[in-house]
């Protein structure tokens, strides 16, 4: 049998300034330069309802501010670089499969953090949902569980 | 326009996607059943938030303060009407509309400030009512303040037929607004037209008084003419 490896070239990895989020990151890098692909950082800013979608929420966008150029920092370490992007979107989960759709990426690299707010683990919402609608490969890169 | 659709049944699903589609709307979908709001969110997209869209909580949560319109269209009648209340009291949405399910209901949220009201059965009941000769008056449509748009076709035995608009004794707060004629041409209605057999007139009327006009305007010409009770304009 002839195994073809991953092959991936365009990369999209959504950032919320968590460790696993820059370990996703990271790898991202380290597989999209195989291929001289693109890494696209995204950070999504979730507007609740009682806001307008494209409502200014200054403290939020400067976060994501924040945690772009820290992403940036993450790539240049690996010798890369990454193009940061901020959304205003209702949902995460959304925003991120719409973004991979419109950017039409090879794969979407996700971090989830260990965490355990039942006393067991779980994906959370937006890690499920993009497993679920992601058009292309996902690699999910969790956190290691916490003792 | 933000728009909140309360009830994601086959209304509310078909609701949402019509005024998606129109492209300038912002939708929100307001629904308890996990699965119906699943089928949404899969379908239309991350358009519905899972709750009780009688609950101010989940209202203030949908954003209902910055809403344009509410429409609740739910298989219950009392849903609707607690749904469009508080939107209207609390929120102060500037337009709301319910489904009715029992016609019975319409006078209790008219009177209790819904907007518009909008009702299958009655919408099918006037349909059926259309083909009866016994029924010669139809609901069109239900305005606010307490006025509404019927419409009905003068029979040929009516007193008023060969009368001019200007003589007829319509009762108060009542006007003719338009008269099909019956070759299926539409007029608007001086006091001078003169009104036909088969005629079909479109007016507007108070809701109490859809009697009087009705008797207005299909009485026989053998009986009395209409009296004094609906002889004001």
């Amino acid at each position: 049998m002839e195994y073809d490896s991953l092959q991936v070239q365009d990369v999209l990895v959504p950032v919320d300034g968590s460790p696993a989020g820059f370990d996703a990151l990271a790898l991202a890098c380290t597989l999209a330069k195989r291929r001289k692909g693109t890494v696209y950082a995204v950070y999504v800013i979730e507007v609740a309802r009682n806001l307008a979608l494209d409502a200014e929420l200054a403290p939020e966008a400067r976060h994501g501010e924040e945690v772009l150029t820290k992403s940036e920092d993450v790539a240049a370490e690996l010798d890369y670089k990454v193009e940061g992007e901020i959304l205003q979107a209702r949902d995460a989960g959304h925003a991120i499969v719409d973004e991979a759709i419109e950017r039409a990426v090879s794969a979407v690299v996700m971090g989830v953090d260990y965490e355990t707010p039942l006393g067991e683990f779980d994906l959370g919402n937006t890690a499920l949902y993009v497993i679920k609608h992601a058009p292309c490969q996902l690699v999910l890169l969790r956190a290691a569980a916490r003792e | 326009m933000y728009i909140i659709v309360i009830g994601a049944g086959k209304v509310g699903y078909y609701l949402a996607k019509e005024l998606l589609a129109e492209g300038e709307n912002e939708v929100l979908v307001i629904e308890k059943d996990g699965a119906k709001c699943e089928r949404i969110a899969e379908e239309l997209g991350d358009i519905v938030l899972r709750g009780d869209g009688c609950e101010a909580a989940t209202m203030s949560l949908a954003g209902f303060g910055r809403a344009d319109m509410v429409i609740a269209v739910t298989g219950d009648d009392e849903d609707n009407l607690v749904s469009c209340q508080v939107a209207k009291v609390k929120f102060n949405v500037p337009r709301t509309v319910a489904r009715i399910n029992n016609p019975k209901n319409e006078e209790i949220f008219r009177r209790l400030g819904i907007d518009a009201t909008i009702s299958a059965t009655a919408a099918i009941l006037a349909h059926i009512e259309q083909e009866l000769p016994t029924h010669p008056l139809i609901p069109l449509l239900t305005l606010r303040m307490g006025l509404e748009i019927v419409g009905l076709k003068i029979p040929p035995t009516a007193a008023v037929v060969g009368k001019r608009v200007g003589e007829l004794m319509l009762p108060q707060q009542s006007l003719i607004a338009l008269i099909i004629d019956s070759r299926g041409s539409p007029n608007a209605p001086t006091g001078q037209t003169v009104i036909q057999a088969e005629d079909e007139v479109v007016a507007v009327t108070r809701t109490e008084n859809e009697g009087a006009l009705r008797a207005a305007l299909t009485a026989p010409s053998t009986s009395e003419p209409f009296g004094a009770a609906a002889s004001g304009q």
